[in-house]
């Protein structure tokens, strides 16, 4: 439902749907960026067709065989199946999380992924993406989360459920030059989550794009 | 920071995880008269050692998923973890 203050800004519905942090993501410079180079970079991730399968209990399929977009599901914590049009994410013993930019993902997944076998939830627009970029980004996610961000633990497409400042996110890392994440949070939780994260960035400096 | 090694995501930060009782604790069995007194001690009695415990653990801020911890209840030393469904290889 459009609320009162985006009736005042003269937004459609369509607007208030698409992004979760309309009203909080700014753009421009903060914080500490005065005469450095190379600053972390924060921006919302939006249109993301992000889709849960979780394979029933009472089902025998075996999960080597099925393939989405010619991607496996990953079997087991920290590692992402990917492509260029698809991550798969590990998020617990039998329940993984599609994420793409291809609308017709859904589809695709619907078609390797029978009802008998799996739970198929859609759930683009139940989450807040926040993506944040540079060197320094993985000192930002270490001032809020109690994960370990270590290389040996963590490194460039994998991904991790956890918390930060309190708020639970699930952390998928991209990129490893520059540093990369997408973070995802409860779409209700966006708006907390996007000012804990900038916050912890002030320190550094951070451009909103 | 206590660490606590989730059976299928390894080791993680005690904050991601929720304590979730006594794990030595079964349902009186379907099917039967079960009198008063053991209903009450299935459902409100519990034990409270010094010393190694049997407890569940979710680890809600990760995976989601329930698991057995051993634990010394006075050092907070965690001895092993291990799915539901498994027992302590220790």
């Amino acid at each position: 439902m459009l609320t009162q203050k985006g009736r005042g800004l003269g937004l459609k519905m369509t607007d208030i749907n698409v992004s979760a942090l309309h009203f909080d993501h700014k753009l421009g410079l903060f914080g500490d960026y005065e005469s450095k180079s190379n600053i972390i970079k924060i921006s919302e991730v939006k249109d993301l067709t992000i889709v849960q399968i979780a394979k029933f209990k009472k089902s025998q399929v075996n999960i080597d065989q099925i393939k989405i977009d010619n991607l496996s599901l990953p079997i087991s914590y920290p590692e992402v199946s990917h492509n260029n049009n698809l991550r798969i994410l590990w998020t617990g013993p039998d329940t993984w999380i599609c994420v793409s930019q291809n609308s017709s993902t859904l589809d695709e997944i619907k078609k390797y992924c029978n009802d008998n076998d799996f739970g198929i939830t859609d759930l683009s627009h139940s989450r807040a993406v926040v993506q944040i970029q540079g060197d320094q980004s993985i000192d930002v996610l270490k001032k809020g989360s109690p994960f370990n961000f270590n290389q040996d633990n963590f490194s460039v497409n994998n991904s991790a459920n956890t918390s930060y400042n309190g708020i639970n996110v699930m952390i998928d890392y991209l990129n490893d030059n520059p540093k990369t994440f997408n973070i995802y949070s409860l779409r209700s939780f966006g708006g907390s989550f996007y000012h804990s994260i900038t916050d912890s960035a002030l320190e550094y400096g951070y451009e909103g794009i | 920071m206590l660490e606590i090694k989730c059976p299928y995501c390894g080791k993680r930060s005690q904050n991601e995880f929720s304590y979730g009782g006594d794990g030595n604790i079964k349902r009186p069995p379907l099917g039967e008269e079960i009198n008063t007194k053991d209903w009450d001690d299935f459902v409100y009695f519990r034990d409270n050692p010094r010393g190694k415990h049997t407890e569940l653990w979710h680890h809600a801020s990760g995976c989601r998923q329930w698991f057995k911890a051993s634990r010394d209840t006075a050092t907070h030393e965690i001895f092993a973890t291990c799915k539901m469904n498994e027992d302590f290889n220790v």
